[in-house]
């Protein structure tokens, strides 16, 4: 049962990695971040089913609603800069504005 | 068949690989998908089936399919995958190779810093199957966010209710 928490804790630390290193694309970022969300909901999830605590199962749940917020304003940032730009790339983001 | 958890595990981990090297984000997103299917049969097999439904429905269905939407409005004519840029295999294939050697090195012995055995089925019997449990754990955790939980449901239905104007005016620009 602990080998599948490390495999699981090694995706958060991949995706984190993914996000921290810019490509050409921003989104590609974001769907990084996601994948974060996505790994701490696993692992919340399944702490609180193997403590048998039935109580604590509120916190992914919770999770997904932060992280449902924190999409939402990435991706209007994200549609601002290709308003301006045209394409979400990296190099593009010079001016310290969007 | 007995260890399908750890191997779902290990598919987990590649598919995160997967959209960590960055190709093109349809790709990504691709692999985001899967990535959460494995995660919510993780899930399940310790006995979350409302957790998993959740991920199904909430995570990939709400959150990928907006994303769906705005990689398709963002994106360009030559999406690059994982096999057409050099960059991305080799950080695919790094990736991969870390949790080979991962992997191999789990199974190559009893440590003495871990001090659980592998074989032990206790980890992978999936709850719930004797017929003989009156709670399920995870549907009464997630009713007991409507009663002991109140307050959080109060703070995230406000959130979520805010969180839709500052998505208007941000897009706005009037931030």
């Amino acid at each position: 049962m602990p080998y599948i928490y490390i495999n699981i804790i090694l995706a958060f630390v991949i995706s984190l990695i993914g996000t921290l290193i810019y490509r050409s694309h921003l989104i590609s970022s974001l769907l990084c971040l996601e994948g974060m969300i996505l790994s701490l909901f696993t692992l919340n999830a399944l702490l609180s089913l193997n403590i048998n605590f039935a109580l604590s199962t509120i916190v992914p749940l919770i999770l997904l609603v932060f992280a449902a917020c924190e999409a939402a304003v990435g991706l209007a940032l994200l549609i601002i800069i290709s308003n301006t730009y045209g394409l979400d790339y990296v190099q593009n983001l010079n001016l310290l504005q969007c | 068949m007995m260890y399908v958890v750890f191997i779902m595990s290990v598919l987990y981990v590649v598919g995160f690989i997967g959209f960590s090297s960055k190709p093109s984000p349809v790709y990504g997103g691709m692999s985001l998908v899967v990535s959460g299917g494995l995660g919510c049969g993780i899930v399940m097999s310790s006995g979350g089936s409302f957790l998993g439904l959740v991920v199904f429905l909430v995570y990939l269905g709400g959150m990928m399919v907006v994303f769906g939407y705005t990689i398709a409005m963002a994106t360009e004519e030559y999406p690059e995958t994982w096999g057409s840029n050099v960059v991305v295999l080799s950080a695919f294939l790094v990736g991969l190779l870390m949790e080979v050697f991962m992997v191999m090195w789990l199974f190559s012995g009893e440590h003495e810093l871990v001090g659980f055995y592998f074989s032990g089925l206790e980890g992978l019997m999936v709850l719930g199957e004797g017929g003989f449990e009156y709670v399920r754990e995870d549907y009464s955790g997630g009713a007991s966010l409507y009663s002991y939980g109140f307050w959080f449901l109060a703070m995230a239905g406000w959130m979520l209710f805010v969180s839709i104007f500052i998505t208007i005016e941000v897009t706005r620009k009037r931030y």
